[in-house]
């Protein structure tokens, strides 16, 4: 590691600029529901699950070019492409979750001034296919993994209230190939969110399920769900919120789920 | 060469068969000579010791999240490894939209389940059961951890797993399990039916019936055969000599809800994974062998017997005048060409039913390797 962090050293003063990768970097993610702050533990509406990927994590300079962060892998929920955020505690509506949680990426950046940060929801295709009981973490969570489709889900969410719910799952769908040899997906569904206003460590990234539910069927008294496949209906408004076209699979605009904080 | 370099080569030749020997597990599929072997992932070679922790690990309810269930509560051997329902029930209780499979002779499977491209490896199937969640069927998930210890753990279980996998450091994984299952149900194989000795000379194995049933069978008139064909009776086929990837996916006409050949929007066949229109209520035609034992038919059960499956091909496709599925499959655009209809008279009806029957395998059927050890 001090190897590799001496030619990084060597490597960035040899551009215009001698910078060193010594800012830490600490960005915390949280969930709220209109403005609220939501958990398992909320009266209703209640989070049921809120998990996902995260990855190509860059910070914009002061010149507008993004900057890479490199990930603290001794962390579990970190390796040095992805992170897993887990904001759902275990219990109570999140019946099927986990009580541990992982709610802040953690790395390092070159020492510079930034505004703005962005990052895909998503697993890179080159790690979407591994084989989740030999893959190391975080991509050895089977909750996490899709195994009928092969890769992972990128992100699962849902709420509840008192008499409905609704859940969704999303991930790469329409892949050719078979499983141990995906050689692409029709539908990628990754999600890139852009911040522009976001200042490090002066706050963090807000996810609002309000807003990712918001024209779904949540409050027709019936509990729904997408999980991405081709013919769902119920698929469409969070897409849309993720500012992706459902039905084409590509990113049409930008997100409203992801905020700054 | 001398005598000594016969020596030495005659030496080496027998120190490298040892040594093979030793690497490698001996395994010898016991199988009739017009049935090939089947293929076998590189990376999980078969062996008596893990077809025994498999079949352990088949029967076992602790696989289960809430321990209620096994893989045998789907796959039960006096049904040929189906479950007869129409659809199956989780372990929470959960409703699957699909019929479970029967497993007699899925190690000649190309694909496997009911529609899925991307599924090759047992190793890889095993993994939704296990841990799926949507729906949850054995619900294993988030519990992996209570897996590897019931390996370390248990006695039977701790000697089972050293045995299958004599050169792991750690072999107490989930990994390990999926791999040993997988090994077990690469056993339970089918080629002793009547049909089966009838095509090795014994003339008696098929009553009149069934032999005229089975000129019917492989008939242009009812093309059964198109899709049901080879020795598995299927045309998702392959096996260790194969170099051709063979899979077929079929509409059958089962259900055309919009008049634009619509599914039911839990089960739409190949089209759930590609997106493509044009595979709407394609699904896998699955082997004919032990067909009589695993009513009810096609994906979700919705066809009570082997007569009503026989009407349906009769009428080119299936008429559904009242309930949500209202529509009118042999008019849908994605019905398979082979799906043309035909007319069979009362005999003839008869007979074919008689050739299906013949395709149950009662030796399997009973066969004690396949039992539940826990009862023994």
């Amino acid at each position: 590691m001090p190897a590799r962090r001496l030619v990084a050293l060597t490597l960035a003063c040899l551009g215009t600029s001698c910078s060193q990768w010594d800012l830490g970097v600490d960005i915390p993610f949280a969930a709220t529901w209109k403005g609220q702050p939501i958990s398992c533990e909320s009266a209703s509406p209640a989070l049921t699950d809120l998990r996902f990927y995260v990855s190509d994590v860059q910070l914009i300079d002061s010149e507008g070019r993004a900057r890479d962060i490199r990930f603290a892998t001794e962390l579990h929920w970190q390796n040095d492409a992805v992170a897993l955020i887990d904001l759902e505690t275990g219990g109570e509506a999140c019946m099927n979750g986990t009580e541990e949680i992982s709610s802040h990426i953690i790395g390092v950046a070159e020492a510079r001034e930034y505004r703005g940060l962005r990052f895909t929801v998503g697993v890179p295709f080159k790690l979407n296919h591994l084989n989740p009981l030999t893959a190391g973490p975080p991509l050895d969570d089977a909750d996490m993994h899709w195994h009928w489709r092969s890769g992972y889900k990128f992100l699962r969410a849902g709420v509840r209230t008192e008499n409905d719910g609704f859940w969704i799952h999303t991930g790469s769908a329409g892949c050719d190939g078979t499983v141990g040899n995906i050689t692409g997906c029709q539908f990628p569904h990754r999600v890139v969110v852009d911040l522009p206003d976001f200042v490090p460590g002066e706050g963090g990234v807000n996810i609002d399920l309000a807003e990712l539910l918001s024209g779904t069927s949540l409050n027709d008294g019936t509990p729904s769900n997408c999980s991405s496949g081709p013919p769902e209906t119920s698929c469409d408004a969070p897409f849309a919120a993720l500012g992706i076209n459902f039905k084409t699979g590509e990113q049409k605009g930008s997100q409203r789920v992801f905020s700054t904080q | 060469m001398n005598k000594l370099s016969y020596l030495l080569s005659g030496t080496a030749f027998v120190l490298l068969a040892i040594w093979w020997a030793q690497k490698e597990p001996h395994w010898t599929w016991q199988l009739p000579n017009d049935i090939p072997p089947p293929s076998v992932p590189a990376d999980n070679p078969m062996s008596q010791a893990k077809v025994e922790l498999g079949r352990w690990l088949f029967y076992d309810v602790r696989l289960s999240g809430n321990q209620t269930m096994s893989c045998a509560t789907c796959h039960i051997q006096a049904l040929a490894f189906t479950d007869g329902r129409p659809t199956s029930l989780g372990s929470t209780g959960e409703v699957h939209p699909r019929s479970a499979m029967s497993l007699v002779n899925v190690a000649y499977a190309s694909r496997l389940t009911w529609a899925n491209p991307l599924l090759e490896r047992l190793e890889d199937q095993a993994l939704t059961p296990l841990l799926g969640d949507e729906p949850v069927e054995m619900g294993l998930g988030g519990q992996e951890q209570r897996f590897d210890e019931l390996l370390r753990n248990d006695t039977n279980y701790s000697r089972l797993v050293s045995a299958a996998f004599p050169r792991d450091e750690d072999p107490h994984s989930l990994l390990n399990g999926v791999r040993a299952i997988s090994a077990f149900i690469r056993t339970i194989l089918s080629y002793d039916s009547p049909y089966d000795r009838y095509l090795n000379g014994d003339g008696a194995a098929l009553s009149e019936p069934a032999e005229r049933g089975m000129e019917l069978f492989f008939s242009e008139r009812l093309e059964c055969f198109h899709c049901h064909g080879g020795f598995n009776f299927t045309d998702s086929t392959t096996h260790a000599n194969s170099n051709v990837d063979r899979v077929g996916f079929h509409n059958t006409g089962l259900y055309n809800l919009d008049g634009e050949g619509g599914y039911p929007v839990d089960n739409t066949g190949l089209f759930d994974m590609s997106g493509e229109r044009r595979d709407m209520g394609r699904f896998r035609a699955p082997s004919l062998r032990n067909i009589a034992v695993t009513a009810p038919y096609m994906h979700d059960g919705s066809v009570p017997t082997l007569s009503a499956v026989l009407s349906h091909y009769e009428r080119g496709g299936r008429l559904l005048e009242e309930g949500p599925f209202i529509g009118d499959g042999r008019l849908s655009p994605f019905k398979s060409e082979f799906i043309t209809g035909f007319v069979l008279d009362d005999r003839e009806r008869d007979d074919l039913i008689a050739f299906l029957e013949s395709l149950t395998d009662e030796t399997l059927l009973h066969d004690e390797r396949f039992t539940d050890p826990f009862l023994n």
